[in-house]
């Protein structure tokens, strides 16, 4: 072992010199003091208010205003540049890098194509939900390191990153998810114990519907082989060889699976019914449910 | 130094050489290898080997070295070195935060308290309905009812009422922390053995009482093992002595391991709370066990 000794070791020999520890001697050092009101001679009388006023009533002015005057944040003309900003989707970024580091720490299986699920399978993504979050953005950042195979589905993604990807030999994809399939995705275990059949992938909105049909941007509903073109395309722009994908490569089945455009989770129909306790999968019989749900 | 007397001079310089022999490993890992291999040759003879040093310790970063403790023996009053056993420095080798001791401490005696104090406002005082003199006319102050709060005798403002929960729930790792803190401050301060099992000779309380005068384990100890149902000797003999008490791994807590003087864990004990505590530092959902305690929640 290093010859550093970390501050807890040291803490800890030096209470071996120390009294015992006990319920009398414990006691919360960084806890914040509470000042008290003070009587008298010590800060009495006004308690440090001054003389009647908003001081004392704690009734004060707004921030800006100006008792009366036009206020100086009114003053100039109002510029909208954040118009409409709150209404349209949010796609926070994630980098390459940070993707490769999960990869390495095996936060991350390659060895099965990687969606949403999986990213928020690794546990580092959490927290409150936005109404208005459609999904991750894959950055180009740490591109020149990202060396591993996968076949990724995000949804949203640069030519660079695109590019970074599929020099590696891997498969990217741009996909769209609707707010109620976001949460599916979320967290699958909790939406299978409400007992509802999966629901079917929306369409994408008027905003983004170009996005994900153009092959450049790798999207799901482009044209497969306008696809392929594309990854020559964008292999001979950036200057590498595109690796070729053979049947005998172990990753085969992993890269080319794909995802319905109507299906939320691979391996699962929209309509069907996970049943955990049961441990088993019901799907729709009736003919009406079966067209509803069929892509 | 001087100017000490004698006896205050002796336990300062014993205190020096404690903290110098923790702060110089060499001499540390020099002596402890010497002393295995004595242990070895002991426990070949006539005790079971229970030298763990080669303990696979999961979660281990690399940076920190493990803690170690002696495998004593339990079953005769003499102290018997039986091995040495490698602790996962998470949970031994943690920095003491006296603070978050004294936040689960305070939380172990609050949640489960509930305030009888209780005072009666002035409608719950018995009388006072009447105007006790007329509004204008006999030259004193202006009252409505004789146990209005400005009386004597009257009803209490903003008093104490019965009954009064003082529950909160304490954020689940710090929880956790204040476990590991004081078991490493357990440790570091040699108030914490390990022992094989809670097997005894007998069913007598002297044998106990002995052992611990014998060990200078102070006059409290908790004896805690993985299991609830314990060996019906150790049963016995701690029952009637009020200083020594028996616990199973799932209920140990700060409260009670600062309560007594010297915590003995059994080496079945010593797995169990490595296992327990160390899944609950790396577990992986541990933003769903950060979430805000609801009352509700199962």
């Amino acid at each position: 072992m290093s010859g550093v000794i970390s501050g807890a070791e040291k803490a800890l020999s030096m209470l071996r010199a120390l009294p015992r520890v006990n319920l009398g001697n414990i006691r919360n050092t960084g806890a914040p003091k509470r000042s008290k009101r003070a009587r008298g001679q010590h800060g009495g009388d006004k308690h440090g208010a001054g003389n009647k006023g908003s001081g004392q009533r704690q009734n004060y002015m707004r921030p800006g205003y100006e008792t009366g005057n036009n206020p100086f944040y009114l003053r100039p003309p109002r510029e909208p540049y954040y118009l409409g900003q709150h209404l349209r989707k949010q796609y926070p970024p994630i980098s390459l890098q940070k993707l490769q580091t999960m990869i390495d720490t095996n936060r991350i299986d390659t060895s099965k194509p990687i969606d949403l699920a999986a990213l928020y399978n690794s546990g580092l993504f959490g927290g409150e939900q936005d109404s208005r979050w459609y999904g991750f953005n894959l950055t180009d950042e740490g591109a020149d390191i990202f060396n591993a195979k996968v076949n990724i589905e995000v949804q949203w993604a640069s030519e660079g990153t695109i590019a970074a990807v599929e020099r590696c030999g891997g498969v990217i994809t741009t996909a769209f998810y609707d707010i109620d399939s976001l949460w599916v995705l979320k967290n699958p275990e909790k939406f299978f114990k409400k007992g509802e059949p999966l629901p079917r992938r929306s369409m994408p909105s008027q905003d983004v519907i170009l996005y994900y049909t153009s092959a450049e941007n790798r999207g799901y509903l482009a044209d497969p082989a306008e696809v392929a073109y594309q990854r020559v395309a964008l292999a001979q722009k950036f200057g590498y060889d595109l690796p070729q994908l053979s049947q005998d490569d172990p990753m085969y089945n992993t890269l080319v699976e794909r995802k319905d455009p109507r299906q939320i989770l691979y391996g699962l129909n929209p309509g069907w019914i996970v049943n955990l306790v049961e441990k088993e999968i019901l799907k729709p019989k009736d003919q009406y449910l079966q067209e509803y749900y069929s892509s | 130094m001087k100017f000490l007397a004698p006896e205050f001079r002796s336990l300062i310089l014993r205190s020096a050489r404690k903290y110098c022999s923790e702060a110089l490993p060499s001499t540390n890992a020099a002596g402890a290898t010497q002393t295995s291999t004595a242990v070895a040759a002991i426990t070949q003879r006539d005790v079971p080997i229970v030298n763990l040093g080669d303990r696979k310790l999961p979660f281990l970063s690399g940076y920190e070295r493990p803690r170690q403790a002696w495998v004593e023996s339990f079953d005769t009053l003499e102290e018997k070195k039986l091995g040495l056993i490698d602790l996962h420095p998470s949970i031994f080798g943690e920095m003491p935060r006296i603070d978050v001791i004294q936040d689960n401490v305070k939380w172990q005696r609050y949640y489960k308290f509930v305030s009888f104090a209780h005072t009666k406002v002035r409608a719950e005082v018995h009388g006072g309905g009447r105007k006790p003199w007329p509004q204008k006319g006999g030259g004193r102050a202006r009252h409505g009812s004789i146990r209005s709060p400005l009386f004597k005798g009257g009803g209490v403002v903003h008093g104490p009422r019965s009954p009064t929960s003082y529950f909160y729930m304490l954020p689940f790792y710090t929880r956790v922390l204040g476990l590991t803190s004081t078991l490493s401050i357990k440790l570091a301060q040699d108030d914490l053995h390990i022992i094989p099992d809670l097997e005894i000779p007998t069913d007598d309380p002297e044998f106990i009482e002995d052992l611990i005068r014998t060990r200078n384990w102070g006059v409290s100890v908790l004896i805690v093992d993985a299991d609830d149902v314990m060996p019906r000797n150790i049963t016995i003999a701690t029952d009637d002595i009020k200083h020594v008490n028996l616990m199973p791994v799932y209920g140990l807590n700060v409260f009670s391991m600062l309560k007594h003087e010297t915590l003995v864990l059994t080496l079945s004990a010593v797995e169990m709370l490595e296992e327990r505590l160390l899944y609950q530092l790396n577990r992986k959902d541990s933003k769903e066990i950060c979430k805000k305690f609801k009352l509700s929640q199962i």
